[in-house]
């Protein structure tokens, strides 16, 4: 009898579709970034009910890294040695991606970033990185092109946070205007949590620039806007690059946030396969729109989850099958390839948005667009 | 030159701002030599408040300073009577410990009621400004806090130099001893000069509220802010604390312009250091032996 119950044993941990899936999750749960980090955590609890529907034996190991990189490395430690997880998804800033990627490596753990935006994270050459968002350079490069379609701009003024998110998608988009002959007339970046940007956003003012892009998380964006309004600041566009452009409570401003364009990830009006439906379910369950950050965490964990239960929770296959696979659901088409310098990297679609009526209105690739855009920005009420 | 004068009108308002921060902080330092490390806490408590009182009854953030005051107050001198009174003769480090302890008690209790999403109060003169010419603009909102910033401040130094209450607070800031010799109620003056610490930062808390927004961990930045400028103008002295708040606010607004807005706190900071380095008791403080 002992010998057979050893035997199913045995049998049980060797068969990969019973084994439980262990796959490690890091996030900014709270910290400053929570607010972003809430919907990252929405979008994987979302994909675990969805695999366990599915008969999937998922074993989910979160950590919050508080949005520091030095806690985010130490989780990812804990998840590589002693929880021994498949894979890894997560974490959200770029900071902590990036120091967590190098560890990564280190390890040989398959790890898959949903929605940080620096470069450099897969322009590394590392082989156990991958990412599901569109990197920096992408921002820049649409919201450029979108503004270059809508009229004849000469004139650019950059606003940015100082942090690696802010200072890397304004270098990008430096490099960029460049090669489109726009002429960069201030160049200005800010310690986030300041009170006052009113003394900068004057100076810009007397530059008088067409287009002024800008790189914000939630709160600053409100506020960068607020007083935009408050020292006349006039441009032709408003570019909201990601995070604090994109979310309802930006929208809900109307007063300010009114024809800002911006652009995203994803929207759920996208005809991408499952969007509409994850974006339904995702507000009956959470009371809340979910963000391009949600939909990101969601088809990663589904694409982890999947990998790692056909590679038996083995990390080496894990990341082959990673690198071999092509998918097609929320996010559009996802395949993790090798271009420009990048590494595993998912070369995806951005949606170029505008703030129409308090609504995020897609405007950009004309095949997605659902209204019209709104050219150039109205005069400040 | 629109630019300048935008920076040191901009400055100068949100200066009067960290000026009633760093007046609370000064206060409950130059009577009980606490130095109050969740000043910055109290603020944000002040600011959840605000919120509150605007969310659920409709309250306009600028009135309601006249509820959030007294409650302020009330909350200060129970932290006063309850926890900080048991460490005053305490070694120093104990009493920063203490202090930094319900300053966490504090955001962290804000932040399981809450979450930690950050919140912005919308009022119907949020983004309003008034032009003054020549394109200078002004925050409406900024410009009100500024003006009530301005009305407590008056205030309080009547309070402080011709009441009786007043005047026994100022004496006990002196020489604690001497003043109890003389029949003053030093615990009665403690619990006061804190409620009134706490009420200022609360205020302030208030006053900000329209213009900033409000989370739990907003107060790490005012508390380092508050300490800056009470030590920048002399550990103890109002009038220093005054005039440290409204030059911190210069210094940042220019310094973001001139040099680089990425800088700021560096350019604050040096400006701090020099001013130790030339002036060790700070702008009007009396060096203590």
């Amino acid at each position: 009898m002992r010998k057979h119950l050893l035997a199913l044993g045995v049998t049980l941990t060797l068969s990969p579709g019973l084994m439980a899936q262990k796959i490690g999750v890091i996030n900014s749960m709270s910290g400053p970034e929570a607010p972003i980090g809430e919907n990252i955590t929405n979008g994987i609890k979302l994909a675990e009910e969805d695999l366990k529907k599915k008969g999937f034996n998922l074993q989910l190991v979160w950590e919050d890294d508080t949005g520091k990189p030095q806690i985010s490395m130490s989780a990812m430690e804990k998840l590589a040695t002693r929880d021994n997880v498949a894979g890894v998804v997560g974490p959200y800033t770029s900071a902590c991606s990036n120091a967590v990627a190098k560890l990564a490596e280190k390890y040989r753990v398959p790890l898959l970033i949903p929605a940080a935006a620096k470069e450099e994270i897969t322009r590394q050459g590392l082989k156990h990185v991958f990412r599901m968002n569109a990197p920096a350079d992408k921002y820049a490069s649409s919201l450029i092109d979108a503004a270059l379609s809508l009229g004849k701009p000469k004139t650019i003024a950059f606003v940015y946070e100082n942090t690696d998110f802010g200072t890397s998608t304004s270098k990008t988009a430096k490099d960029y205007v460049a090669t489109k002959g726009l002429q960069v007339v201030a160049d200005v970046s800010y310690a986030k949590g300041s009170a006052d940007y009113r003394s900068n956003l004057a100076q810009i003012k007397s530059k008088n620039p067409d287009l002024v892009f800008m790189v914000s998380y939630v709160a600053d964006a409100i506020l960068l806007m607020r007083q935009s309004k408050e020292v006349g600041l006039q441009p032709q566009a408003f570019l909201g690059a990601g995070a604090g452009f994109t979310t309802t409570e930006f929208a809900k401003e109307k007063a300010i946030s009114e024809a800002v364009v911006s652009c995203t990830q994803w929207t759920d009006d996208v005809s991408w396969p499952g969007a509409k439906d994850f974006g339904q379910r995702y507000k009956a369950k959470f009371g809340k729109e979910p963000t391009y950050h949600a939909a990101c965490a969601y088809a990663s964990m589904v694409i982890m989850a999947e990998t790692a239960k056909n590679a038996g929770g083995d990390r080496a296959k894990t990341r082959d099958g990673l690198k071999a696979g092509k998918w097609n659901g929320i996010m559009g088409e996802v395949k993790f390839a090798d271009y420009d310098g990048f590494t595993n990297q998912n070369n995806h679609q951005m949606l170029v948005q505008q703030i129409l009526s308090g609504n995020y209105e897609t405007i950009l690739p004309a095949q997605f667009a659902t209204k019209k855009a709104l050219y150039p920005f109205p005069k400040w009420k | 030159m629109a630019v300048f004068m935008q920076s040191l009108i901009s400055g100068i308002l949100i200066g009067g701002v960290y000026a009633l921060i760093g007046i609370g902080l000064t206060l409950i330092f130059g009577v009980m030599r606490v130095i109050n490390f969740a000043h910055g806490d109290i603020l944000m408590v002040g600011m959840y408040l605000t919120y509150i009182i605007f969310t659920m009854l409709g309250i306009d953030p600028f009135v309601s300073v006249l509820i959030t005051f007294p409650l302020m107050f009330l909350f200060g001198g129970f932290l006063q009577k309850v926890f900080i009174n048991r460490v005053l003769n305490a070694l120093a480090q104990n009493q920063i410990l203490l202090t930094i302890g319900l300053g966490l008690i504090m955001s962290n209790t804000v932040m399981l009621i809450f979450t930690s999403d950050y919140k912005i109060l919308t009022t119907t003169y949020s983004s309003s400004t008034i032009q003054v010419g020549g394109g200078v603009s002004v925050s409406t909102p900024l410009l009100i806090s500024f003006l009530i910033t301005s009305a407590i401040t008056a205030a309080l130094y009547w309070f402080l130099l011709k009441t009786d209450t007043g005047q026994a607070i100022r004496a006990t800031a002196q020489d604690r001893d001497a003043a109890q010799l003389m029949g003053i109620n030093v615990k009665r003056m403690s619990i006061i000069a804190f409620g009134l610490g706490s009420a200022l930062a609360g205020t302030a808390g208030a006053l900000i509220s329209p213009t900033y927004y409000i989370f739990p961990q907003v107060g790490g930045v005012f508390t380092l802010k508050a300490f800056v400028i009470t030590v920048l103008g002399g550990m103890g002295s109002v009038v220093g604390a005054t005039l440290g708040g409204i030059l911190i606010g210069i210094t940042e607004s220019l310094g973001a312009v001139y040099i680089s807005s990425g800088w700021k706190d560096v350019i604050v900071f040096v400006l701090f250091l020099l001013v130790l380095l030339f002036k060790p008791s700070g702008l009007m403080g009396k060096s203590r032996t």
